[in-house]
C-alpha cells in the first residue's frame, strides 16, 4: 500500500473536508480560484451561449446548414453545462443562488442576437464565443495540468469541442462572408449535441 | 499630452517597470506583448476583467472596443488593456483584476470570476 503521508489527515468521518479536494490543494491548485474559473466558464456555458444560441439558431432562417451547426454547439455547451455543475460541488463550491447574479459572473459576453441579426453578423457573434470558450477552458487546463486529473479531463474534453466548434464557424463565415474555403477539416456530427468528447461518444473516425 | 509620429508613451506599472511606445490604433496589451511583457488576459474582447489596470496619472483611453465597460469604470481610473487604445500618455497600474472586480461589485454592475460563496 502507498505510503499517505502527502495526503492531509481528514478524519474518519469528518464531512467538513475532503480528501479529494486536499490532495489537489496539496499539489497546488488555488482550488478556491478553481472553482470562480469554473462558476465563471459554467456560466458562459449556460448563459452565454446554450440559451442564447437558442435565440440565434432561430433567426438563422433560410439557412439550415448554419442552423444545425448552431444547434450542434447549442447543445454540445449544454452537455458542457451538465459535466461542470457537479465538479463545482465536489470541489466545495456551489452556484449562485440567483441567476442574474450567475449570469454576470460569466466570463464571456452573452451571445445576444446581433443587431441587424444578418447571417454574417450572427456567425461572427458565434466565432467570437467560441474563441471566448477556448480562452477560458485553456486557463483551467493550465490550472490543473498534472495535479487535478479529475478537472483537467473534464476541462480538456471541453477545450476539444469548443475548438471544433471554432473551426466550424471559420468555415462558415469565411463561405458566407468572404466567398473563401476554409476548411474545418470535420464532416459531420452525429445526432444533433452529440457531444464526442463530453459524453464519451464515439469519435467520427470512418 | 505628447504625440509623436509612432503614438504615445504608456508606462506599465509592473513589478519591475516598463514603458512602451503604444500606436494610437494598437490595443496596449497587444503592443505589450509584442514588446515581450505578457500581461494577464482571458476573454481578450474587453468583459471579464482579467487584463484591468488602473490609470495612476490623468489620462485618455479609448475603450470602444471593449464589450462590456461602465462609465463608472473610467470614473475610477480602470482600464481593460486588452482592447484599451491610448489617445495621451499613459501611467498604468497593472494587475489590477482583483481591485476592478471588487469595485464592480460595489457599483452592483457585472463582475465575472468574482463569485464566493464564502
Amino acid at each position: 500500500m502507498p505510503e499517505q503521508k502527502d495526503v492531509p489527515v481528514v478524519k474518519p468521518g469528518d464531512v467538513t473536508q475532503r480528501v479529494g479536494v486536499e490532495v489537489i490543494r496539496r499539489r497546488g491548485v488555488d482550488v478556491e480560484k478553481l472553482i470562480k474559473m469554473l462558476i465563471a466558464n459554467a456560466a458562459a456555458e449556460f448563459a452565454s451561449t446554450y440559451y442564447y444560441y437558442t435565440i440565434l439558431r432561430m433567426h438563422l432562417a433560410g439557412h439550415e446548414d448554419y442552423k444545425e451547426i448552431c444547434e450542434d454547439a447549442r447543445l454540445e455547451d449544454r452537455a458542457h453545462w451538465e459535466l461542470i455543475v457537479p465538479r463545482i460541488y465536489e470541489l466545495g463550491g456551489e452556484l449562485p443562488n440567483d441567476l442574474p447574479a450567475f449570469h454576470d459572473q460569466a466570463g464571456c459576453r452573452a451571445a445576444k442576437l446581433p443587431d441587424p441579426p444578418t447571417v454574417v453578423n450572427t456567425l461572427t457573434l458565434l466565432l467570437e464565443s467560441e474563441r471566448c470558450a477556448i480562452r477560458s477552458w485553456i486557463e483551467i487546463c493550465d490550472l490543473t495540468i498534472g495535479k487535478d486529473p479529475r478537472t483537467y479531463d473534464m476541462a480538456s474534453r471541453i477545450l476539444n469541442e469548443e475548438i471544433e466548434h471554432e473551426a466550424w464557424f471559420i468555415e462558415l463565415l469565411a463561405h458566407e462572408r468572404d466567398g473563401k474555403t476554409v476548411p474545418s477539416g470535420h464532416f459531420r456530427r452525429g445526432d444533433p449535441g452529440h457531444a464526442p468528447y463530453s459524453k464519451n461518444a464515439a469519435f467520427y473516425n470512418p | 499630452m505628447k504625440q509623436d509620429a509612432d503614438g504615445f508613451l504608456v508606462e506599465l506599472r509592473l513589478p519591475n517597470e516598463e514603458s512602451i511606445q503604444v500606436s494610437s490604433n494598437d490595443h496596449i496589451w497587444d503592443a505589450a506583448f509584442n514588446a515581450g511583457i505578457v500581461l494577464p488576459a482571458l476573454c481578450h474582447q474587453g468583459y471579464c476583467l482579467t487584463c484591468a489596470g488602473r490609470l495612476e496619472n490623468p489620462g485618455e483611453v479609448d475603450q470602444s472596443d471593449s464589450l462590456a465597460y461602465f462609465p463608472e469604470d473610467r470614473e475610477a481610473g480602470f482600464v481593460l488593456l486588452c482592447t484599451a487604445k491610448p489617445r495621451s500618455d499613459l501611467r498604468i497600474r497593472t494587475h489590477q483584476a482583483k481591485q476592478m472586480r471588487e469595485f464592480r461589485k460595489k457599483k452592483s454592475l457585472p463582475a465575472p470570476y468574482s463569485w464566493s460563496a464564502k
